[in-house]
């Protein structure tokens, strides 16, 4: 005889009642339950992804780095690079210089450099290039030098880089003078040790981006179809790893890491974190994430480099927390911006489209205390240690968050987020689904006199019926926008569109606007057997969107940040209402969200156009295509008549 | 609008796909063409093959030696020859599913023929393996012949494109029981209203002489044709020992890339065996309607099989559209849909992400071969159960439950 509680529990869950019966109604309670709760657990699931992304440069969050790969060995090598070879970048400088001043041209300045290799005796060559964009023509000469691995066959090879322009402002026409002078007398110096096991190669690119596109392009032998360049005459092996130098002021302070390719891919981790590991016991300069100086070892630039804003009460803003929370919002919101629009924050973004793991480091521009000597011994040893690899840089993460110099976030503990949002959006869609396919149909009880009166019945009786659901209508629709959105595209990469932008953007915008109405005469008045369009069509866009930003999410975790926190609450929002001025205003809305950057962002838009069509960045035909129809279908539902 | 200007219409419009200017890499794709029907493959044989190598003495080639043999004499592989052929065999193997619907539905004519045609030639999956110029293509229009045949009770000629497709792939021996009975019983559908096997079992062994017969006489001259039996093991042999583990979208490969040597055998057997499994079942649950018994089957095979591309996937579900009569049936319809969305994204995704820009890595793609098997499983589930739910009927107030 078992216990009497186990009875009792028997009892309760093993009834009398028929198996299957009970099993339908448990069914039944379970479906009633969940339909109910619904609407609340989206919302929740909605709330708790946005909270999660505010939490994300939160100090209770993250871990701290470490090298992964124990081939690296970063820092535990002694370094030779002196005062004799710092003497010989100023020699370089100063001749560089002197081509600045005297306005040569960028012909002028490869043969320059190339001669320089060659007296050194590395075999080095000038490639001429030039890009055909809708914004008119890019030319440039890039310069580079091969030295042949001592020690090994030559299969694999790294490479050192430096740009003409600097990174600072974008390429914004600062020059990396000191960038070019340190490979320059890198070359010189490397040369003279036998212990490479792969090639170096040295480029000096011409440009910003644009000559380092051309070199890369050429190298791996692709074919780009606006591209115009000299095949390279001196062969090397696979690039495995690449370090750009950009060093645009006198002297520098700090030392900073930029790592975002092109289209968000980023570097193995192993690469970034080797650098600050030699940085700091070997070059003993302290360290920053890109150029973010910390606003608490300055005390009087408080305000210019926190971004805590100046109304915030000094108690807060001493805060040991929220100070931390700010630098890294600061770090993450600069990654963002990056990784979301797919730009490269640097010329070592190029080389990620290859295979290729490269960082810029970034010498913060100061009065000192650093310079050639620093940066030389730290070019040194990192090369030491990339030349110890064995395989390609695999084991540390490709998926990460930098926060800060020596702490990341893993992907697991950032990419909730959006899955969180995109989990809502779905249970949205398929909630919309179901209201789609059911009609309550009251019971017309002829009740005479009470209509007069006013009084509604307090429960209404009837029964939900079943209706159908014809979605090859809103499918169609959808298909529609896509193929506006790729019509808006082909317009948008043409040089006309780009000559006369203040004009012709209008008139998308306006062209936009006006033809979505067109489904208005789709809208047949809304039969009782079938789901009206507005909420097929919501359903269908919630779950498409869904789809789209999960998968978006492993890709390019900050642009599907950005579209969770562009489409998650407003294409929730989406509906039909039975006043036209309501609808048109949600309709303006709904417009304003998906093209609004044709008008105010004009620059910006330009900017991603010579982007795409240099660099082969996504942004621009992601956002006309997948973002933009996405927001105008959300329009197109709230301006249906319900 | 009128099939016979439908259809022709659809054909064009394919034809002229197959000549527009496409990737290069796209018929060596992995999702496309497997190591068993990849067209650069074929190429390499037939070459090895005219220049006096035999193309099986390695481990590259692993078509069948009737495809060598047609592809080096009659017909050349040239730029123009072969997306006409490809195309020509998915408009062959379109009109097959016409007139398969036409059967079963017993008409002369319908509304819905350029509808169906039109899933079939545009269905991504399936067009997309043909552009790819993966031998799959010929294998459906090998399987929807075979079925097509079978329902105009053309015994000999449905045997004879089995006993070829066989010869192709050897999976589709196992949809053999179904053709025999469906030989004898009709394609009319008779899921709402179920019956015992009208026919008589013991027809059916004529019939399975006759399609071994054709097997050996397809045997022997395959033999013939390569000159000794190291073709058997290089073909048929593949899809049973998973000589090559070149990432597929199907559900074996990743399986045996991780296995200690010393299991391989066993999972080999029980991977085969898994498969061999369902097909009795099936024919006796379905008895009543073997179409749909072959239809199922070759959903089952697409997933499960050992060399899955696609296509295989894709001929399961543009075959769906035979049967309309279970579509109010089906259990959860836009989940699988939404499935098959995920899947069909992720799978090129997951695949650049691991062999083009190196940052993911083979369980990504494994991942994402995990849900396309799951949206296969979902499409399989619902049609499972619409097939059979659709003999109980609607009554108001009442639930189906399941003893």
């Amino acid at each position: 005889m078992p216990p009497a509680f186990i009875l009792k529990l028997r009892e309760r869950f093993a009834s009398k009642a028929d198996r299957n019966v009970v099993r339908i109604q448990r069914r039944q309670v379970l479906t009633a339950l969940l339909w109910k709760s619904l609407p609340s657990l989206t919302s929740l699931l909605l709330v708790v992804g946005y909270l999660w992304m505010l939490v994300i440069p939160s100090p209770r969050l993250g871990q701290k780095t470490y090298i992964d790969e124990n081939a690296l060995q970063p820092g535990q090598v002694h370094t030779y690079w002196n005062w004799d070879d710092v003497h010989r970048a100023d020699n370089y400088l100063a001749q560089l210089e002197r081509l600045r001043d005297d306005n040569s041209t960028s012909e002028e300045i490869a043969t320059f450099i190339t001669g320089e290799f060659g007296k050194l005796g590395i075999s080095a060559s000038t490639q001429r290039y030039s890009f055909t964009t809708t914004a008119g023509a890019k030319n440039g000469t890039n310069s580079y030098a091969v030295f042949s691995s001592p020690r090994a066959s030559g299969t694999e090879a790294m490479v050192i880089s430096a740009s003409w322009l600097s990174r600072t402002g974008d390429g914004d026409g600062t020059l990396n003078l000191r960038g070019v002078s340190t490979v320059l007398s890198l070359a010189a110096f490397l040369k003279g040790y036998s212990l490479w096991a792969k090639d170096l190669i040295f480029v000096v690119s011409d440009g910003y981006l644009d000559g380092m596109q051309a070199w890369i392009t050429a190298y791996h032998g692709a074919i780009q179809s606006n591209l115009q360049a000299e095949p390279l005459t001196l062969p090397s092996g696979v690039i495995w790893t690449a370090l750009n130098i950009d060093y645009p002021g006198h002297s520098f302070s700090h030392l900073g890491v930029f790592f975002e390719g092109l289209n968000g891919r980023l570097p193995n981790q192993d690469l970034i974190n080797s650098f600050y590991v030699v940085a700091q016991h070997t070059g003993g300069v302290p360290l920053v994430v890109y150029d973010h100086l910390d606003p608490r070892e300055f005390p009087g630039r408080q305000d210019e480099l926190s971004i805590i804003p100046t109304w915030v009460p000094e108690p807060v803003k001493q805060n040991k927390e929220v100070n931390e929370y700010a630098a890294r919002m600061k770090n993450v919101l600069r990654h963002v911006s990056y990784q979301a629009r797919g730009q490269a924050s640097g010329v070592h973004g190029l080389l990620h489209q290859f295979r290729i793991d490269a960082i810029t480091l970034f010498a913060v521009p100061a009065v000192g205390p650093h310079g050639f000597h620093s940066i030389g011994r730290i070019v040194e040893s990192t090369l030491r240690t990339t030349n110890n690899l064995l395989e390609r840089l695999h084991a540390s993460f490709f998926f990460y968050l930098l926060v800060g110099t020596t702490t990341f976030l893993k992907i697991g503990s950032f990419l909730p987020s959006v899955i969180l949002i995109s989990v809502s959006l779905m249970f949205g869609g398929l909630r919309e689904w179901v209201n789609a396919g059911w009609i309550w149909i009251p019971e017309i009880q002829q009740t005479i006199g009470e209509k007069d009166s006013g009084e509604v019945p307090s429960r209404i009786s009837g029964t939900w019926s079943r209706r159908s659901r014809p979605v090859l209508k809103a499918l169609s629709i959808m298909l529609c926008t896509h193929a506006l959105g790729a019509v808006l595209f082909y317009a948008i990469t043409r040089p006309w569109f780009v000559r006369y932008q203040p004009a012709t953007s209008t008139t998308l915008l306006g062209l936009v606007l006006a033809l979505p109405l067109g489904c208005l005469s789709l809208s047949a008045p809304p039969a009782t057997q079938a789901a009206p369009l507005p909420v097929l069509l919501k359903s269908l866009n919630l779950c498409f969107t869904s789809t789209v930003l999960s998968i978006i999410s492993l890709l390019n975790f900050s642009l599907a940040a950005t579209l969770a926190i562009l489409l998650g609450l407003p294409l929730h929002l989406s509906s039909s209402a039975p006043r036209q001025s309501l609808r048109l205003t949600k309709y303006a809305f709904y417009q304003a969200l998906g093209f609004g950057w044709l008008v105010l962002g004009r620059e910006e838009t330009r900017r991603a156009i010579v982007d795409w069509e240099v660099l082969g960045v996504w942004f621009v035909p992601f956002v006309c295509v997948v973002y933009a129809p996405l927001v105008l279908q959300a329009a197109i539902v709230c301006i249906l008549p319900s | 609008m009128d099939f016979r200007v439908a259809f022709p219409t659809l054909v064009a419009g394919r034809f002229l796909l197959a000549f527009a200017p496409l990737p290069v890499s796209l018929k060596d794709d992995h999702l496309l063409a497997s190591p068993l029907t990849s067209y650069s493959r074929l190429q390499e044989g037939i070459y090895l093959f005219q220049n006096g190598i035999d193309p099986y003495s390695g481990g590259s080639f692993r078509h069948s030696p009737l495809l060598l043999s047609l592809f080096s004499t009659v017909v050349p592989l040239t730029r123009y020859t072969t997306p006409l052929l490809w195309t020509a065999s998915d408009a062959i193997a379109a009109w097959a599913l016409v007139r398969i619907w036409r059967l079963r539905q017993n008409v002369r004519e319908s509304q819905r023929d350029g509808l169906i045609a039109a899933l079939y030639l545009f269905n991504p999956y399936l067009f997309l393996s043909s552009l790819a110029f993966s031998t799959s293509t010929l294998e459906n229009t090998l399987q929807l012949l075979s079925l097509m045949f079978a329902s105009r009770g053309h015994s000999s000629a449905s045997l004879l494109a089995l006993a070829f497709h066989v010869q192709l792939s050897l999976p589709a021996i196992l949809i053999l029981l179904p053709v025999l009975l469906l030989n004898l019983s009709g394609p009319a559908s008779h899921l709402a209203l179920p019956r015992p096997f009208p026919a008589n079992l013991r027809n059916t062994l004529p019939l399975l002489g006759e399609f071994v017969a054709y097997s050996l006489v397809l045997s022997c001259a395959a033999t013939l044709a390569c000159g000794n039996f190291a073709w058997i093991e290089k073909t048929w042999g593949a899809s049973l020992l998973l000589p090559d583990l070149t990432p597929n979208p199907g559900l074996w490969w990743y399986f045996f890339t991780e296995m200690f040597d010393h299991f391989r055998p066993f999972f080999l057997m029980v991977f085969s065996v898994h498969l061999l499994m369902y097909v009795v079942p099936i024919c006796i649950k379905f008895q009543h309607d073997l179409l749909y018994a072959s239809f199922l089957l070759v959903g089952i095979f697409a997933t499960f099989k050992a060399y899955p591309t696609l296509s295989d996937p894709g001929l399961f579900l543009s075959m769906m559209a035979l049967f309309p009569e279970t579509f109010p049936y089906f259990r959860h319809p836009i989940v699988t849909a939404l499935l098959h969305i995920h899947a069909s994204l992720l799978l090129p995704l997951f695949h650049s992400l691991w062999l083009t820009q190196g940052t993911g890595n083979a369980n990504f793609f494994y991942a994402s071969t995990l849900v396309f098997g799951m949206a296969n499983g979902a499409a399989l589930l619902d049609a499972i159960w619409a097939g059979l739910r659709i003999a109980v009927g609607e009554k108001k107030g009442y639930e189906v439950v399941q003893e």
